[in-house]
């Protein structure tokens, strides 16, 4: 059981408390409720970009990382097309100073020329280090756009191009931060040996002051049901063939996300998971495979994969993961098969627990799905799956009028 | 009216708890080390042999020996054992470098004593099945093929083998045709002699109480494992030092891969603490000058950083950064320009004690949680004989230790310019 303390401020904030005394260090996670899929089409990349631009100084505090290091702190961020994610850990005895650091930087930026210029490239670097300059990685910059026709999902969080990045502007940066950026859009979670009350004095006195303010209202549009098989070929130079399957699934709050998630540890989590078992071991077709869902908020895919060796033609990859559905369509999944995903789902829960900075993290994300406390009944849901409603759910998504198929090819043995 | 350009007072950290372990000599020999902390019920254990790929005769035999002890046992096959750890929610994990390896289980504590017996059984009773060798050579060698397409892996072997030179077992590195001559006998001969309870370490780890302790006793210190052969404390040759330059051309790459380095002090080595400072101050850290100027200030690279790596016999300086590839010429000027700014001038104060600070908070992140603490004790039995006053010297020199000491440490250890520097890619864009 996670115990959490909330409370809200005037101006919207949210604030989630949690005392762990287990540890000298306090984790401090900011979540704002925006991501890749609040851009604009022809500025895709900017939630990321943003990120960026959020070390580059703020109103008040020129430098971002000093003080914090001053401090024996650490920082990171993440961004994903739902959320963008910020969290420090320091010693305790210092929590003060991270309030100090992002209650100026959710105020205002310093929104410099330098820092964006710089930023600019920095970025374009990460999208050449890990989508352009590695085999295969540019697979998703591909399957998004042919599984989306119309929801945001369809760009990387990274962004359509290099391009878009390219042609940022100083403006368009502000526009960014003064639409998502604000009290009334995020939620703070503190973490760790700390005194509740004087958590809440410390967002009071560093928080309480900045104003709510007009965010952009979200109005994405819904992803219009597929109807038939999509597929895409490309040949690159890569040394094997591999394969990418994306079904359509439902959304993070669907009652069916539970079973979905189970259905994919029942293809691929773990080495005795089906699709390991059999395409990789016996029958040795592929080198590799795996199964998985994205786990956005709104409706996301259920994604198979795998690498082919050269003996394989697709033809025998297709059909070898098509049996393996047919086996989840037609028969509901045993007892005994069930209750091993689902002892794995509870152990990896309990894992996570271990580290206090992951509590607040994922505290933070369920308070934005509707209630951090639900974060307490995630095992309960997962134990409550039964084989026939992983079945239907085969039978409902597993299919290829549901599916984007993408061939990426080797080109190295013409 | 609240001052925000004002930081909070600093508060400093009071004394650091060294956490305390136990040491276990169990009735096999082995030795075992229990780290009780945390507040979940569940336990990480993780035995260290000393049978990294440095001891084997044959390409991939070490690997081969550790990765395939969970494909089949006398009385399990590989299925079974996959089947089993993963309905106990248990995660089996192994790892090898060239000093050693490694295989860990995380496990809940109410499934320990059978996920546990699995493992005890992949110790005792591995029998290699061809069919299994088979599948985990066609499949090595396929990843293997992927991975030598990136030129961060490109740059890293070639450091490594100039360094060293490739017939040195610090810098010799496995083709994938080396895949296609493993044999089932290598392998199973180094398990023999490598895998011994005479000759490595566990660490029990979690929310421990006499019970699990009981457990990891009963499973893995009665009877010994592995022939108590003597070890084959192998004399590594000798290495040059002279300062090389290979250049490894990709024709497609947007970016090039970088390394660096040299070899340098060991982790037991009276100045290795003031020298893990200097390093932090290059690249160590987000604010260290090399991100500071080839990510901050240039935009030339998403990332740059310095690191000491630890091997039983020496330790590696390596700065390692993937830039895009018209940034090549200029990064490599601006490395040895840092590096130079270090021999030549002092650090000055405010950095000093800015990077003291975030040491300070580094330590005491290596004791947050038990399996953290136990990821520390491992590398003090790999690296230190297990010197438990390791710690506490280094804390003691982070404190203390002065800007005029590490122009000294700077000029004894990075003014030869003898560095060994590899790049993979391309020198400009077309």
């Amino acid at each position: 059981m996670i115990e959490v303390i909330k409370h809200t401020l005037p101006n919207g904030l949210k604030l989630l408390i949690h005392q762990d005394f287990s540890t000298p260090i306090a984790s401090f996670n900011l979540l704002y409720n925006v991501g890749a899929k609040d851009e604009h089409p022809e500025k895709t990349g900017f939630a990321h970009l943003f990120e960026h631009l959020m070390f580059g100084g703020s109103v008040n505090i020129p430098v971002y990382d000093e003080p914090l290091e001053r401090v024996g702190g650490e920082n990171n961020a993440f961004t994903n097309n739902d959320i963008t994610n910020y969290y420090l850990t320091l010693p305790v005895e210092n929590i003060e100073t991270a309030f100090w650091l992002e209650s100026d930087r959710m105020l205002s930026l310093a929104f410099t020329k330098k820092s964006l210029d710089v930023q600019r490239n920095v970025v374009v670097e990460e999208f050449n280090q890990r989508y352009l300059n590695q085999p295969y990685g540019e697979v998703w910059l591909h399957l998004r756009p042919l599984a989306y026709k119309v929801h945001p999902y369809m760009w990387a969080t990274i962004g359509k191009s290099v391009e878009h990045i390219k042609s940022a502007t100083l403006n368009d940066v502000k526009n960014f931060f003064y639409s998502h950026y604000a009290p009334n859009n995020s939620i703070l979670c503190v973490a760790g040996p700390i005194e509740p009350n004087a958590i809440i004095e410390l967002t009071n006195k560093w928080f309480g002051p900045i104003g709510k303010r007009d965010v952009v209202e979200r109005n994405l549009p819904k992803e219009p049901t597929q109807t038939s098989p999509r597929k895409l070929e490309i040949e690159r130079d890569v040394p094997f063939n591999a394969i990418y399957k994306a079904y359509h699934m439902c959304n993070r709050n669907h009652a069916d996300f539970p079973a979905t998630d189970l259905m994919s540890d029942l293809l691929s989590n773990g080495k005795s998971a089906r699709l390991y078992q059999r395409l990789v071991k016996e029958k040795q077709l592929f080198s590799n495979v795996n199964a998985y869902i994205t786990g956005d908020i709104d409706a996301g895919l259920f994604i198979i994969t795998g690498q082919l060796y050269p003996t394989t033609t697709y033809e025998q990859a297709e059909i070898a993961i098509n049996e393996e559905i047919s086996v989840l369509q037609n028969e509901p999944v045993s007892a005994y098969e069930l209750e091993k995903v689902q002892n794995k789902y509870e152990s990896n829960f309990t894992f996570e627990e271990t580290s206090v900075l992951n509590k607040a993290m994922n505290l933070a994300f369920y308070e934005l799905l509707g209630d951090a406390n639900s974060i307490n009944l995630e095992v309960q849901k997962y134990r409550s799956v039964t084989p026939e409603h992983i079945q239907t759910i085969a039978q409902k998504i597993l299919k290829e009028d549901n599916c984007s198929t993408l061939y990426y090819k080797s080109n190295q043995n013409k | 009216m609240l001052d925000r350009t004002k930081a909070p007072e600093k508060k400093t950290t009071g004394k650091i708890t060294i956490p305390q372990a136990q040491q276990i000599r169990l009735a096999n020999g082995a030795q075992l080390i229990v780290v009780n902390a945390g507040t979940q019920d569940v336990a990480k254990i993780e035995i260290i042999f000393d049978a990294g790929t440095r001891y084997q005769n044959q390409s991939l035999s070490a690997r081969g020996a550790v990765s395939l002890l969970s494909e089949g046992t006398k009385t399990r096959t590989s299925q079974q054992i996959a089947e089993q750890f993963d309905f106990y929610g248990s995660f089996p994990e192994h790892s090898f470098d060239r000093d050693f390896a490694s295989l860990t289980l995380y496990s809940t504590n109410k499934f320990l004593e059978q996920s546990l017996g699995v493992l005890g059984d992949m110790i005792y009773n591995p029998i290699y099945p061809e069919h299994e060798l088979d599948i985990f050579k066609k499949k090595g060698k396929q990843a293997l093929i992927v991975e030598l397409e990136k030129v961060v892996t490109v740059a890293r072997q070639n450091f490594f083998s100039t360094l060293f030179s490739n017939k040195h077992p610090y810098g010799a590195y496995a083709t994938p045709d080396d895949f296609d001559l493993l044999q089932r006998n290598f392998i199973a001969h180094f398990h023999d002699n490598y895998h011994t309870s005479s000759n490595c370490l566990i660490i029990l780890s979690g929310k421990i109480s006499y019970k699990e302790i009981k457990i990891v006793e009963e499973i893995l210190g009665k009877t010994p494992f592995g022939t108590s052969v003597e070890t084959n404390k192998i004399i590594l040759p000798t290495t040059l030092q002279t300062p090389q330059k290979v250049f490894s051309y990709k024709n497609d790459a947007l970016q090039s891969a970088i390394r660096v380095g040299k070899q340098m002090i060991k982790r037991n080595h009276i100045d290795f603490p003031k020298f893990m400072v200097l390093n932090t101050i290059l690249g160590g850290y987000f604010g260290s000058r090399l991100m500071r100027n080839i990510r901050e200030e240039k935009g030339y690279t998403y990332g740059i950083s310095s690191t000491i790596l630890p091997f039983k016999e020496t330790s590696v300086f390596v700065i390692g950064t993937e830039v895009g590839a018209n940034f090549t010429k200029d990064t490599l000027s601006e490395i040895y320009k840092e590096i130079d700014l270090l021999c030549t001038q002092k650090v000055p104060d405010t950095e000093l004690e800015l990077v003291k600070s975030h040491l300070i908070g580094e330590v005491l992140r290596t004791f947050d949680g038990p399996f953290a603490i136990a990821d520390s004790i491992a590398s003090l039995y790999e690296y230190n004989d297990l010197d438990f006053s390791y710690f506490e010297r280094t804390i003691d020199t982070i404190r203390s230790v002065s800007s005029t000491e590490l122009l000294d440490v700077a000029n004894k250890y990075l003014s030869q310019k003898d560095f060994i520097e590899s790049v993979a890619g391309k020198l400009e864009t077309t």
